[in-house]
């Protein structure tokens, strides 16, 4: 199962690449969105000091100000749905349809270790020291084979 | 011996991401966690940055289970040092003599913990499966009901408990475990598929028209579930053998049961295609569905 899933992982690799510069790209539009939209309210404070200097409290913000806010606003949005990573389905079954046995019974704070595994992994060097006293209780079905040979 | 990255040729941070995937996923594949991750932590421990440390938990536990000591014992060597009066490596520390079988230190250590914290849950987790290692089921069962009592959200020891149930052949407790389960997970359908499946085994003519439409519903969750196919079956077939229905009920279920086994047989198919051994294969499938019918003595 590795190799095949780590073969694939390998593909994946070059798209890597890509997707990084992807980020970065999006990083970099949503800079320039929050640039635009510091630019626009500076625009607006500087107009809202002039309108008080020349006394004309009465005229709207300029409509290419209120556009530049609008846009960058929407700019800064698309880039960042882009750079937060991946949507998830709406249907909660959809994620699990891909989900088996195999996984759902182990849980990992309540693992065992008085399994096969640690004699049938045991090294071979070490086999001939472990007929002795404390290897009883572990492995009583082996030691009894043995004695069969005698 | 070549390294893993030479012989599927893949760069440290697939490792790394194939090791998170495991991790999230609960998969206990315990040698080629401790190959990917030996590999990673010698060769390319300055890249991980605090990865590391994560990766030195799991690849101790997956050490244990393949009875590496020596590897297990670096890893936690490691996690002392840098986190040195942590409970999470003390727990692991615990784990490390449960699986030298020194249960009474092992015991001895948890007890500190909670001590010094009565709140924390791993380690009245980890002295429930002593009890379970050294064979003591029904005062697991007790204790872990106890923690369930004061942990009522705790989904994986609901789990666990409903399979100390099964493995005590007391369906009804276990069914009942399964039920929190899906109160909690409605859109999972693994946990309605093992109602109907401890549902079916409790038997009976209710329980398996329960189990059938458990099964019903594991399926309108997931089309793929083939265990659930093949207990829909098995339920409905079982149900129109009973000598107790009604005639309708007897014909609803002889219904249910030919579409699941067409199901079956569709599946098998799509399943051989392309291969060519296709043709014996249906034809193993449709004598077993057959032999599987139940008939009446």
């Amino acid at each position: 199962m590795t190799q095949r899933s780590l073969r694939t992982a390998s593909r994946a690799s070059i798209g890597c690449a890509r997707v990084k510069m992807a980020s970065s790209f999006w990083k970099g539009v949503v800079g320039v969105g929050l640039f635009a939209l510091a630019h626009a309210a500076f625009s607006a404070a500087q107009h809202r000091s002039y309108m008080r200097l020349t006394e004309k409290e009465n005229e709207t913000l300029p409509i290419d100000i209120v556009l530049q806010t609008l846009l960058a606003f929407v700019i800064t949005c698309y880039g960042i749905v882009h750079i937060s990573g991946e949507f998830k389905d709406m249907d909660a079954s959809s994620e699990l349809k891909n989900k088996t046995f195999d996984t759902l019974r182990n849980h990992p704070s309540f693992y065992l270790f008085n399994h096969r595994g640690r004699v049938l992994f045991r090294a071979p060097e070490q086999e001939p020291s472990t007929p002795s006293a404390q290897a009883l209780p572990s492995n009583p079905l082996r030691l009894r084979k043995l004695e069969n040979y005698h | 011996m070549s390294s893993i990255s030479e012989l599927y040729d893949v760069t440290w941070e697939e490792m790394r991401d194939k090791l998170r995937k495991w991790r999230e996923e609960n998969f206990r594949n315990s040698e080629q966690i401790v190959d990917v991750g030996e590999e990673l932590i010698n060769e390319h421990a300055s890249k991980l940055g605090d990865d590391i440390w994560i990766i030195y938990e799991q690849v101790m536990i997956a050490a244990l289970d393949c009875s590496r000591d020596d590897l297990a014992w670096s890893c936690l060597q490691e996690l002392k040092r840098q986190f040195p009066d942590s409970h999470r490596v003390k727990r692991l520390a615990g784990m490390r003599l449960e699986a030298l079988e020194r249960y009474e230190d092992a015991n001895k250590l948890y007890d500190s913990i909670l001590q010094d914290d009565p709140t924390n849950t791993a380690a009245r987790k980890r002295k429930i499966s002593i009890l379970r290692a050294q064979g003591k089921s029904s005062e697991a069962i007790r204790e872990l009901n106890e923690y369930l009592e004061q942990f009522v959200g705790d989904q994986e020891a609901w789990h666990e408990l409903s399979e100390l149930y099964i493995n005590e052949h007391d369906y009804a407790k276990a069914a009942f475990c399964l039920e929190e389960l899906m109160m909690t997970n409605p859109h999972n359908h693994l946990y309605c598929e093992q109602y109907g499946e401890v549902k079916y085994t409790q038997g009976g003519l209710e329980n398996l028209e329960l189990a059938r439409k458990y099964f019903a519903q594991a399926l309108k969750l997931n089309n793929r579930n083939m265990r659930a196919l093949f207990g829909l079956y098995m339920s409905a077939s079982h149900v129109a053998a009973s000598p107790k229905v009604s005639a309708k009920v007897k014909k609803d279920n002889v219904k249910y049961a030919a579409w699941a086994a067409s199901q079956i047989s569709r599946a098998y198919q799509m399943a051989g295609r392309g291969k060519k051994e296709n043709k014996c294969s249906v034809k193993a499938v449709e004598e077993m569905l057959e032999s599987m019918q139940i008939t009446m003595s």
